[in-house]
């Protein structure tokens, strides 16, 4: 059974990594006084997009239901956040590996161009996607019924034998 | 061969009813008994052929099981306490008469404790049949066989146990009070004890209770922080229906009328343009976040039903994302405003700013528009929120009684 203590931290921890990435995500083009400052604050972002994914995946493996074995039906309930997940990381990398390569010599000179601007659009649209999927998901992941036995368990269990 | 199997079987749930019988048979220390072998022999065999028709009659697939004990049957000279193995075929009609006796006996064994040596003697017999059990499964061999052999390993194994009579007395007696607690606790007038333990019961069912179903739980975590959640999305939506209004009007006072003075709001605007658009990503953000909560955008045919029925949420949620695409497309003008100052020349070639602002603002108006529509339906139905309405059913339904058996079998 999940305690509520320790669900409490990592949800606290979870909110505070999306916090931290819609900061960057917002503020990070006013940062860029040194190229320094955006790579250490996008590595920062792409690590805790990575913790983030890492703690779902450990609360989901915690789960009474994948361990009972309805791996399929936690993935069914949950496979848009893991999409997206994947999809924003790799979105993020990119875009921030492109923009930080253009500006590590001259950082507030103009480096926008049509590619970039597509690119910059898809990832700043995929992380809300991402950040109300994850943020939806963190809250089911209290779900009670996810950590013990239960007739809606049970129910789940026969449907798919 | 399966029915003699199933008999077998039958037989040896047979041993533990002699236990009793032989209680009332003169205890005898296992030497001894070879003592008085030439006297009984006789007897017992006869009994023990009557017992046989007994089986017979009762249950014909014992015969399976009798040859193989009639092979031995050379050895049975050494059939001392064979008799009481097989008394209880005997005994077990007399038993259920005398059940009550006999339960009585055992607790008067329970009350005497280890002082008397015959119920000592007798608590040795009665570990006998245990053994006995023991290695009927290990052995699998016919029950006669097992009898035999059985009850020549005790005879021989049993003498250093009278030397601890006072240590074995207590371990032989806890054996039938335990049984009798379980099978017929009311017979003992053990009701106190039972009556003692079924409130221990309940008292831990209660704690079980109170431990699964604490004051906070996981899901209390889960709507406090979405309905902090959702208060916080609703500063959001005024302030950005705010801040976008003030936004656009200082834009179009700046760019005066049919934006002739353009260079007037580059001049004046270029240092607001890139905070503006980033506040405006972050608050677009927390608003469509918390309008797709309401909307409970993950359960697409319910999110699609309420975008064709026109549901308020849904078209508010829809304002809101398109809003902050729009936003985002217009992030490379946003930094060309912003570095107006720096690159005056390169960036922006004389003639081409009207070009170039045009979109920019005209864009930031639908925004500005469609943040303000959207906040409008969001405040109309404020309290619409599918998330939380599946949060609330986040608990525990706990399992049938009779579930709750089949699982513990």
């Amino acid at each position: 059974m999940l305690q509520t203590g320790n669900y409490s931290l990592v949800l606290l921890v979870q909110l505070t990594l999306l916090a931290y990435d819609l900061f960057v995500n917002s503020f990070s083009e006013l940062l860029r006084g040194a190229p320094v400052i955006q790579l250490v604050l996008f590595i920062i972002q792409d690590i805790a997009i990575l913790f983030n994914i890492i703690i779902i995946l450990l609360m989901l493996f915690n789960t009474y239901v994948f361990q009972v074995g309805l791996v399929s039906r936690l993935l069914q309930k949950f496979r848009a956040l893991l999409i997206f997940s994947a999809l924003y990381l790799t979105l993020s990398i990119c875009f921030h590996c492109w923009v930080v390569n253009l500006r590590w010599l001259q950082s507030n000179h103009f480096v926008w161009t049509d590619g970039l601007q597509a690119l910059f659009v898809f990832q700043r649209t995929a992380a809300v996607l991402y950040y109300y999927l994850y943020k939806r998901t963190a809250e089911f992941m209290g779900d009670p019924r996810l950590y013990e036995d239960s007739q809606w368990l049970r129910d789940a269990f026969a449907r798919a034998h | 061969m399966d029915s003699g199997d199933s008999k077998t079987m039958r037989l040896r749930e047979l041993p533990p009813l002699p236990q009793r019988g032989q209680r009332a048979l003169p205890t005898l220390p296992s030497q001894d008994t070879s003592g008085q072998l030439p006297a009984s022999k006789h007897k017992k065999k006869r009994v023990r052929k009557e017992t046989n028709m007994v089986d017979d009659m009762d249950d014909p697939g014992m015969e399976m099981g009798g040859p193989a004990s009639r092979r031995v049957s050379g050895i049975r000279q050494q059939l001392t306490l064979e008799p009481m193995s097989d008394a209880p075929p005997q005994r077990r009609k007399k038993k259920k008469k005398t059940a009550t006796i006999d339960l009585e006996d055992d607790q008067a064994d329970l009350v005497n404790g280890d002082a008397a040596d015959q119920t000592n003697d007798g608590e040795e017999v009665v570990k006998k049949p245990r053994k006995k059990k023991k290695s009927n499964v290990i052995e699998s061999q016919p029950l006669d066989e097992l009898d035999l052999e059985e009850d020549d390993i005790a005879t021989d194994a049993l003498p250093p146990i009278p030397q601890h009579s006072l240590f074995s007395a207590p371990q032989g007696q806890s054996l039938p009070v335990r049984k009798v607690f379980v099978e017929r606790n009311k017979h003992f007038h053990a009701t106190e004890r039972t009556d003692r333990r079924q409130t221990s019961d309940q008292r831990d069912n209660m704690t079980d209770f109170q431990h699964t179903q604490p004051l906070w739980t996981t899901r209390d975590v889960s709507v406090s922080v979405h309905t902090g959640f959702r208060v916080l999305g609703l500063y959001c939506h005024g302030f950005l229906a705010g801040f976008s209004a003030w936004n656009i009007v200082v834009v179009y006072m700046l760019a005066g009328q049919h934006l002739t003075t353009l260079s007037n709001l580059l001049e004046q605007y270029h240092s607001l343009a890139y905070p503006s658009q980033s506040l405006l990503y972050m608050l677009l953000a927390i608003s469509t976040v918390a309008t797709f909560d309401r909307v409970n955008l993950a359960k697409s045919t319910m999110a699609l039903r309420e975008f064709i029925t026109l549901e308020p949420m849904a078209l508010a949620s829809f304002l809101y994302f398109s809003a902050l695409v729009l936003c985002l497309s217009q992030q490379m003008t946003s930094d060309r405003i912003n570095l107006y100052s720096s690159f005056n020349t390169t960036l922006w070639p004389p003639g081409l700013e009207h070009q170039l602002l045009h979109p920019w603002v005209t864009v930031n108006l639908v925004v500005a528009l469609f943040v303000g529509l959207a906040w409008i339906f969001v405040v109309i139905h404020p309290e619409t929120d599918y998330t939380e309405g599946y949060l609330m059913t986040m608990e525990t339904e706990p399992p049938k009684p009779e579930d709750k058996l089949e699982m513990a079998a």
